[in-house]
């Protein structure tokens, strides 16, 4: 018997398709929901206050989504993140460039973008809601300043790596300071903006979660805080089921490819 | 040579005169900003109510402290010491969830990266359990242990544990297969090899696990505090802002940012980059 028949055989193919790829996930994903739907019938008192199985949990989406309720928060949530996330990383790419350009301005910025960086947006909401009320505004600014800070350092950081001996090289052949930025500067920093855009936009989604919470402004996050309030469970996990294969699709499937094609195809200047 | 040049000279031997620039140069724009909030109390801008005086933040210490029987009281955690026991039950959940969740993360995370369909398997659950972001768990997490330090310890402890648990289950399959079996055909046990290649091999990967539940999960602590708790410096900033009290929020902030800067920068960054120069062989950036 070689190699090759044993490859051939039925029972290969099966433990091939169980152990890789899809299949895999397949099987992963009935598993947990019989082991949910077992813990939830057999080992919880009270299942639906403490943890809903997974029919009542479709049963509350398809109520949700008869309802429209479901769409309308789902949606009012990708549109805060996609609006206060775009503009935060429209603004912060030019500005860490501009910042970028000078190394003494470089210098004396770096530190204070580090510093607001660590400052979480969830920290200042209070303060913002002193400002502004509990109102639509306050989860923007909320939004904004997640990922504004985030994607300022990385390209701040990004063009201040890009080695010195490439804009002279590029000055000696008589570029002009526009062509240095757009030739050099611009992609040498192309990895380190593909890097923090991710980041920015992690850090805005989970902003987004939170401002719509505390502030009680309809959404996801609201949709959750108020299962919790009227005792709905299965509203909770559905909206948490949501939440996380949102930011799987969104991670996964755009941010992750993004940010390995731009380095494969800008990161020369990082190595 | 005047005496000025030559201090000036003996400064700049000492301490380098790079990072001499460097901080000069930085600390530029945060004094900036600290004198404009200090103009703000003069020329009035912006109402105190929205900006408070900087001496008020200040003096906001002294008036959450200010029944404090003593420095002893304040870590017996006396009820009095409004503003440490803010700070210690923060940190102490920090420190409680860190205890019980990285030991455990560790040890779960080695088990399932050995066998690698087990991983295989076990990579989605840790790739959801991350992205279910530690904020999503608060309404569920109040459902199940109610208003209270539980639940709070509960959401840092979730974050902590599969954060630690993902990073050191790539951690030990990146490990190569070649010094696994090395240390096999030398008579090594299962033992040997998780105390000897699968642990430090993992190492780098399970301290970047470690900065980043930090990072994550002090956020998500004082979301929890703040929704579903009742003490914690994210509960008091959260209280304060209710009753208009801004010195007190403005004095949390700092607060949250201080300790988080503190020990990033301080503790787990020098560990970091201490733990990738001494088991860094199999994984090295750059």
């Amino acid at each position: 018997m070689t190699s090759i028949d044993y490859q051939q055989t039925r029972r290969f193919k099966l433990k091939k398709f169980a152990t890789e790829g899809a299949g895999r996930l397949i099987i992963f994903l009935i598993g947990s929901v019989v082991l949910w739907a077992f813990i939830s019938a057999f080992v919880v008192e009270r299942p639906d206050r403490y943890l809903p199985s997974p029919l009542s949990v479709i049963l509350s989406s398809a109520d949700m989504l008869y309802k429209g309720s479901l769409l309308s928060f789902y949606s009012d949530t990708l549109f805060r993140l996609v609006f206060g996330g775009s503009i935060g990383i429209l603004i912060g790419i030019p500005v860490g460039l501009l910042l970028g350009l000078n190394r003494t301005v470089a210098d004396m910025f770096y530190p204070l973008l580090n510093f607001f960086q660590s400052v979480s947006g969830i920290a200042i909401f209070p303060v913002i809601v002193i400002w502004f009320g509990n109102s639509d505004t306050t989860v923007l600014i909320v939004i904004l300043y997640t990922s504004f800070f985030p994607i300022t350092f990385n390209v701040l950081s990004g063009v201040r790596a890009v080695p010195v001996r490439y804009i002279q090289a590029a000055r000696t052949l008589g570029a002009s300071r526009m062509q240095v930025v757009r030739d050099v500067l611009l992609p040498g920093a192309m990895p380190s903006i593909a890097v923090g855009t991710r980041l920015s936009i992690g850090f805005a989604w989970r902003a987004v979660i939170a401002g719509e919470m505390l502030a009680g402004r309809p959404g996801l996050g609201n949709m959750i805080f108020s299962g919790q309030e009227f005792d709905n469970t299965a509203q909770i996990i559905l909206g948490m089921v949501m939440i996380g294969i949102t930011w799987i699709v969104l991670d996964h499937f755009l941010l992750r490819p993004l940010e390995a094609d731009t380095i494969e195809r800008w990161g020369l200047v990082q190595r | 040579m005047t005496t000025l040049s030559k201090v000036s000279i003996a400064i700049q031997k000492r301490f380098g005169r790079q990072r001499l620039r460097k901080t000069i140069l930085g600390s530029i724009p945060f004094i900036v900003l600290i004198s404009l909030w200090e103009l703000n109390t003069h020329f009035v801008w912006f109402e105190p109510i929205e900006i408070p005086p900087l001496s008020h933040v200040w003096e906001a210490i002294f008036f959450l402290q200010s029944d404090c029987p003593g420095f002893v009281a304040a870590f017996e955690g006396h009820y009095e010491c409004q503003l440490s026991n803010h700070i210690l039950s923060s940190l102490g959940r920090v420190v409680l969830a860190g205890v019980v969740g990285i030991p455990c993360g560790i040890a779960f995370g080695i088990l399932a990266g050995m066998n690698r369909v087990v991983s295989g398997y076990l990579e989605p659950v840790g790739i959801f359990m991350n992205s279910v972001s530690g904020i999503a768990w608060i309404p569920l997490a109040i459902v199940w242990f109610g208003v209270g330090w539980e639940t709070t310890l509960f959401i840092m402890l979730n974050t902590i544990f599969w954060l630690i648990f993902f990073n050191t289950m790539m951690g030990v399959r990146a490990v190569p297969k070649v010094l696994v079996h090395g240390v096999q055909t030398m008579g090594g046990s299962y033992l040997d090899t998780i105390r000897h290649v699968y642990f430090p091999g993992a190492m780098p990967a399970i301290i970047t696990g470690m900065r980043m539940s930090l990072g994550f999960g002090w956020r998500a602590l004082i979301a929890a505090e703040m929704i579903g708790g009742d003490s914690g410096l994210g509960f008091m900033i959260f209280v304060s802002a209710v009753e208009f009290k801004t010195e007190e929020v403005f004095l949390g902030v700092i607060l949250i940012s201080l300790i988080y800067l503190i020990s990033d920068r301080w503790m787990l960054v020098p560990l970091e980059k201490w733990t990738i120069e001494r088991w860094g062989l199999v994984w090295k950036p750059t």
